[in-house]
């Protein structure tokens, strides 16, 4: 069963997590710009950071077998620091135009202030202006408000819910992320948002319809491996494998394919680790794989 | 005594008079970080700062500084920005003592949204600051911060005073979130909400 991560930050990651992850496997992932842990100082380091996730991240995943897609955004942290929001703003028309950008996101609400409000709306409009779907973050306090809110956001800016996923759910946001019609997004944590066992008893209570599974690994403790593992988890509770193939790939692929932009998605990837990029290989004198 | 006169006496060989930013960059180094003491901690608040049992060294050296400084709201920001964590630490502890410190408030909340425990720390616990000035979506903000982090919300200053029924709806709804998800609900959650 091909596995899909449709939210994971590789940046922060390392190549034996590439290489677990292609074994256990997963052979598509989705990155999203967000925080990167600390406050960035300049417009031109989320240039850099889009970049580099267009660029030789993408180029890393294909190395070791993976299907490599982004989303761009400013994230509702940094949305907050009135030095950056009106440069970023303007390089995603450029930037949402690439290809293998599969979505605006993360976007959303962290603190729910007026600043954040704003760029949630300017980039659901950017995301209408770019035919893009909606990667849209659940705030970690005051969550079930927070998904009130955005769910309401979504509504009046006339975001289409089919385009969007709502990222995040917990037990008590679920119920109403599936009624507003937006996709649910879960990220499967060691300790924080949601757990395997958690997320059994939500897909057994709720069905598999527009569920979807993630690890949300980033530079903090956390496990690129949460997808199988909780695939494993569902299947040991006596998931069928049809709805198992639905949340982990089916499900996602037909998410993102609405952005046009998944090309041959269902095709294996074939791995040559002879390639450069830009002049960089990701080997250190290992001898090259070729598929 | 003054704010500035209690910081600059904890810190013995303190030069006010050396290149500023340099002096202020170098203080960690300069004047390790152990605690000042009891007696410094107690003069200190008696001359009307509040801050924490364990004030560092350094961070008392760049208490003082700052406040000797009268520094811009331009000053201030880059130091926060281009600052290691103790420099951070150190310019948040004092934000109360600099002259009109509700210019502040912006560079006081951005820096609640630290992922750096110490920092968080700096602002929420045992700071006069945020009771203060910060607007009520912004000191609540930073008291679920606190819930979710560990960060002890009996070290909060003055949460009593601003805690409303807003903030205890907010406290209660997340000790719901996690009863929701199998959890226990931190301790400190009752200090808002009673029995949440």
């Amino acid at each position: 069963m091909k596995l899909f991560d449709p939210h994971i930050h590789m940046t922060s990651r390392t190549t034996d997590d590439y290489q677990a992850m292609a074994a256990a496997g997963i052979a598509a992932i989705v990155e999203p710009a967000f925080w990167v842990g600390q406050p960035r100082t300049h417009v031109g380091t989320f240039e850099d950071y889009f970049l580099s996730l267009l660029g030789w991240e993408r180029f890393r995943a294909n190395q070791f077998g993976i299907r490599h897609y982004c989303t761009l955004a400013m994230n509702p942290r940094e949305a907050n620091d009135p030095a950056l929001v009106d440069g970023v703003l303007a390089l995603l028309p450029r930037y949402l135009e690439k290809d293998g950008v599969v979505a605006v996101g993360e976007i959303g609400y962290d603190d729910m202030t007026p600043a954040e409000d704003k760029v949630f709306a300017a980039q659901l409009e950017l995301a209408k202006q770019h035919a893009l779907p909606a990667l849209i973050h659940l705030p970690h306090r005051d969550k079930k408000r927070g998904c009130e809110r955005t769910l309401a956001l979504v509504k009046d800016v006339g975001f289409a819910p089919e385009l969007t996923i709502v990222d995040h759910n917990t037990e008590e946001t679920l119920p109403m992320t599936l009624d507003s019609g937006c996709w649910a997004g879960h990220s499967i944590y060691p300790q924080t948002k949601m757990d395997e066992p958690r997320m059994v008893a939500l897909v057994k209570q709720y069905g598999a319809e527009k569920i979807l599974v993630n690890s949300a690994a980033d530079w903090g403790v956390s496990d690129p491996l949460k997808v199988p593992k909780t695939r494993d988890a569902m299947r040991a509770a006596g998931i069928a494998d049809a709805t198992l193939a639905k949340i982990f790939w089916h499900n996602p692929v037909a998410f993102f394919a609405q952005s046009g932009r998944l090309d041959d998605i269902e095709a294996a990837l074939a791995v040559d680790q002879r390639q450069l990029h830009e002049g960089n290989s990701v080997l250190r004198g290992q001898t090259p794989r070729v598929d | 005594m003054t704010i500035a006169a209690a910081l600059a006496a904890a810190v013995p060989g303190l030069d006010l008079t050396a290149p500023f930013e340099a002096a202020f960059a170098s203080a960690s180094r300069r004047f390790g970080k152990a605690p000042i003491g009891a007696a410094h901690v107690a003069a200190i608040r008696a001359a009307g700062l509040v801050i924490p049992d364990d004030l560092g060294q350094d961070e008392c050296a760049r208490g003082a500084m700052l406040v000797a400084a009268a520094p811009s709201v331009e000053l201030v920001r880059d130091l926060v920005r281009r600052g290691d964590v103790r420099e951070r630490q150190a310019v948040l502890r004092v934000l109360a003592a600099l002259p009109e410190p509700a210019r502040f408030v912006d560079l006081a909340v951005d820096a609640c949204r630290t992922n750096v425990e110490d920092v968080f720390r700096a602002i929420a616990c045992d700071n006069a600051f945020p009771a203060a000035h910060f607007p009520d979506a912004a000191f609540y903000q930073m008291v679920l911060k606190a819930l979710f982090t560990g960060a002890p919300l009996a070290r909060v200053y003055r949460l009593r005073e601003r805690t409303t029924d807003e903030l205890v709806r907010m406290v209660r709804a997340y000790a719901s979130e996690r009863r929701a998800a199998g959890r226990a609900v931190p301790e400190d959650a009752k200090l808002v909400a009673g029995d949440p």
